[in-house]
């Protein structure tokens, strides 16, 4: 059906040169081409990513003119002129993203515009380059029968460079930090760096499709690159449908040809254009190609793999150089104290976490256990005292940085990627922060195919013995929320981490699935699986598995020993259940 | 030159800084902003004109028809292109009001005409002179009533019972909506607001500056700048850097360019996030894990 589809669009793509001599519809042909480049190149960015920009005429502009300038001054080649382009622009974008991508939402909107007025302005006073308000006049251009091909031709190699991508381990990584930042940073995945090279990829992209129009029109002027044509491009990936590879084609299609059709309305452009916008997205959020292909999703679902099973000691290739239990702890947190606006949320705690077994911490609510978990994954930053891993000092250290150290964890809410199947969700977490050359994973590269393939096999295995084998093509948000936490636990172990920290994973589970929970953490410290620290209400559950017991009280050690000498201690009674002398 | 350049610059930054507030308001309550802000301004001036020009209203009705029907724009466009996506975390809203400013922008092209329009006042005939330097009386008026608008939303914020409902809101929504505030009211009133405060700068701008349906984009994107230089969450940040903003963007023009003065004020934007990410006096919202 897909397939019928492509073939049918490269089919009327390829035929036209042949049933019409007439220039003008090439040129218009040739437009829907150089607009699917760039959007494809901002889907990564925004529909893959999640994140906006209102700039992106601005790289479009600078690679029209880095073309318009090679070619006419130093007397480039066209291809030289475009591959510099795209080079120049992705530098940019890279220095632009690492200002912009420090911020989120509404200050990222507003560097992104800036840097767009920037460009512009810069265009039109930087006259000695730039040719000034009446921009580059005698660029060589090339007839529009042969270039013709050469737009098509790089709007397909774009979908197909943008199709890899999203299947490689950076489309994960990019649709994970869009499904939850905090997540991937547990996974070793730095969210900012991610985020740099998405935008640095989309620049890459808008900065080929402007050399490209820069040959095609054989002139540029600064009217071609205002935040207009920004809001377009937006409007385009929108209205086509972000986040699927063929979304910017349609959108491209439809954003090119309504104003040729209405041109008899054009005082009525922006009316249109802004109707157009009102209208995808109310009632068509993922697009025309997510209205069109919301059926043939759900038939996708059953066509799981069956060599699920060939690889099931793969994950037992546990790392040799784990410490053997012995002499110093895995983690040794020292009189970390942390206080939100003078409510002490920690204050001096001490803990010591062995290479081996679960440490459970418990306490009433507000105790302070959610913000140990947090400080002790670098999301929180204690004010005062150490954590160190391994005698590594952490406290300090980005979430990331210390997932990369082998530690690992869920969360309270469980945060599965919920546009990433339940099989690439682990994917992920193998992957963790491996994930290759960006340009190896664009081109497909037979080595990233195979590497994927493993990753597959692996996350496949580990999803097996899990028990959810039979969900592993289904979107993760499909799940229920008892098989969201389970999802959570094998992406987390699948880092095959030395430190898994627990966020109540009991929470909201049905008696029988708290009974296989305990079982499973049972048997992950009967098979040599990594230290737990293991934050939980159901004492049932805590009492069964835990070897170590810490109880926490407005943000106090108030006892520490093994099940049994906690469960008598008097003050953690006196803690529960508020008996006083 | 200097005095005129500061008055200009005064006169201007003030009016940012107004239009900025708006952002403020809206993004305290809701998380959310009309993005088309600057065409709330142009809206202000082209309705004023319509109402004064047009239909030869005395100007005191014409102003008080222009911001009751500012007000009922900016709960309209609440209606229409917020609520729908209110607290949805996706851009949605941004886009929403955006377009609804390309929409705006072509209505006030089609019924108002291509071609700016001078707005007649007494306050612009005849130029005052200080020692060399010639400035229009409005020009002293913009940054009076500016200034004391600023204040008074203060002042509602801090003084008033509603004000202080509407400060809960901005400070914890979900405490507040227990404790019995009718948040989506809430939110429409600063839409309302936010808009009623876009149209008053309009009115108060279309004498020095002519009235045309393309003024809208560049003031919004200016009075934004100055909302993230400011920080979103800090009212007297904005007003400092609308200020700011208005001198630095005045003193460029006069000695330099005006082609350099939106690459010079727009590189400064990008520059003060960079040293400071969430605006000079704005705070990092909380990070929820």
């Amino acid at each position: 059906m897909t397939w019928v589809a492509w073939g049918c669009l490269a089919a009327a793509a390829g035929s036209l040169p042949l049933f019409t001599a007439n220039t003008y519809y090439l040129y218009v042909a040739a437009s829907v081409g150089l607009l699917t480049i760039v959007t494809s190149g901002l889907n990564v960015l925004v529909g893959f990513t999640g994140q906006m920009s209102l700039g992106h005429a601005g790289f479009y502009a600078i690679g029209a003119y880095a073309a318009a300038v090679l070619t006419t001054r130093v007397g480039w080649s066209g291809w030289a002129a475009i591959l510099v382009a795209i080079l120049v622009a992705a530098l940019v974008g890279a220095g632009v993203a690492g200002a912009a991508l420090r911020v989120t939402g509404p200050y990222l909107a507003m560097v992104t515009i800036a840097f767009g007025i920037i460009v512009e302005g810069i265009l039109v006073e930087w006259v000695s380059v730039t040719g000034g308000p009446g921009g580059i006049f005698n660029i060589p251009k090339p007839s529009l029968h042969a270039f013709y091909w050469v737009i098509m031709g790089g709007a397909a190699v774009s979908l197909w460079l943008v199709a890899n991508l999203r299947r490689s381990a950076w489309g994960r990584a990019f649709l994970a930090v869009k499904g939850s930042d905090v997540a991937a940073e547990s996974l070793g995945l730095s969210a900012y760096y991610v985020r740099i090279m998405a935008f640095t990829v989309s620049a890459g992209f808008a900065g080929a499709a402007g050399g490209l129009f820069a040959l095609l029109n054989g002139y540029v002027s600064p009217d071609s690159f205002t935040l207009q044509t920004s809001i377009l491009f937006l409007l385009a990936l929108l209205f086509g449908g972000e986040g699927r590879v063929a979304g910017p084609v349609a959108g491209s299609i439809a954003l090119t040809l309504l104003p040729e059709f209405l041109t008899s309305l054009a005082d009525f452009r922006l009316i249109l254009y802004g109707g157009l916008l009102m209208c995808s997205i109310y009632w068509l959020p993922t697009g025309v190609v997510g209205a069109l292909t919301r059926r043939g999703d759900s038939d996708r679902d059953r066509d799981g793999d069956s060599d699920s099973d060939s690889d099931r000691d793969g994950n037992r290739d546990r790392d040799g150089d784990r410490d053997s239990g012995g002499a110093a702890p895995l983690l040794q947190v020292e009189r970390a104290s942390l206080a939100f606006g003078g409510v002490a949320a920690l204050s001096e705690v001490t803990l010591a976490v062995p290479a081996r077994g679960i440490q459970a911490v418990i306490g009433p609510n507000g105790a302070g256990k959610t913000t140990l978990l947090n400080a002790l994954s670098g999301f929180y930053v204690p004010d005062s005292g150490g954590i160190r891993l391994r005698e590594v000092p952490v406290a300090g250290r980005p979430p990331y940085a210390i997932a990369r150290l082998g530690v690992a964890r869920t969360f309270q809410t469980a945060q599965v990627f919920g546009d990433l199947s339940v099989a690439e969700n682990v994917a992920v977490g193998v992957a963790g922060p491996r994930l290759g050359s960006v340009v190896a994973a664009l081109v497909g590269a037979p080595w990233t195919r195979a590497a994927e393939a493993r990753l597959r096999r692996r996350a496949l295995a580990l999803l097996a013995e899990a028990g959810l084998t039979e969900w592993v093509e289904r979107p993760a948000d499909a799940l229920p929320a008892g098989l969201r936490r389970r999802l959570e636990i094998v992406r987390a172990l699948a880092r095959k981490p030395r430190l898994l920290l627990l966020d109540e994973p009991a929470a909201g589970l049905a008696p029988a699935e708290i009974a296989e929970l305990d079982a499973y953490l049972a048997r992950l410290r009967d098979t040599g699986g990594p230290a737990v620290v293991l934050v939980e209400h159901h004492m049932d559950l805590v009492m069964a598995v835990s070897d170590h017991i810490t109880v926490l009280d407005y943000g106090r050690v108030i006892a520490s020993g093994t099940p049994e000498a906690v469960r008598t201690n008097p003050a953690v009674i006196e803690a529960y259940l508020g008996v006083s002398e | 030159m200097i005095v005129q350049l500061l008055v200009t610059g005064i006169a201007l930054g003030s009016m940012y800084g107004l239009v900025a507030l708006g952002y403020h308001i809206t993004w305290v309550t809701s998380r959310t902003m009309n993005f088309s802000q600057g065409h709330a301004v142009m809206a202000g001036a082209v309705v004023a004109f319509a109402f004064y020009v047009g239909l030869g209203w005395p100007l005191w009705a014409a102003v008080l028809a222009t911001l009751v029907i500012l007000a009922a724009l900016g709960i309209g466009l609440e209606r229409v292109a917020v609520r729908p996506f209110f607290r949805v975390a996706s851009p949605a809203w941004l886009l929403s009001t955006i377009a609804c400013g390309i929409i705006a922008e072509n209505v006030a092209m089609l019924t108002f005409g291509k071609d700016a329009r001078a707005f007649p006042s007494v306050l612009t005939q005849k130029p005052i002179l200080v020692g060399g330097a010639g400035f229009y009386a409005q020009e002293l008026l913009i940054p009076v009533v500016g200034l004391l608008l600023m204040g008074g939303v203060q002042l509602f914020y801090h003084r008033t019972g509603y004000g202080k409902q509407l400060k809960a809101v901005a400070y914890n929504p979900e405490a507040a909506g227990l404790m019995g505030i009718h948040i989506p009211r809430a939110v429409m009133c600063a839409y309302g607001l936010s808009a009623l405060l876009a149209g008053i700068a309009g009115v108060l701008l279309a004498p020095v500056l002519n009235v045309a349906a393309t003024m809208g984009t560049i003031i919004g994107l200016k009075a934004f700048a100055v909302a993230i230089i400011g920080g979103l969450n800090s009212a007297p940040g904005i007003m400092v850097a609308g200020l700011g903003y208005g001198l630095v963007e005045s003193f460029v023009a006069g000695y330099l360019s005006t082609g350099a003065r939106e690459i010079i004020g727009f590189a400064l934007v990008i520059l003060v996030l960079v040293v400071r990410p969430w605006g000079l006096l704005g705070s990092r919202p909380a990070r929820r894990v």
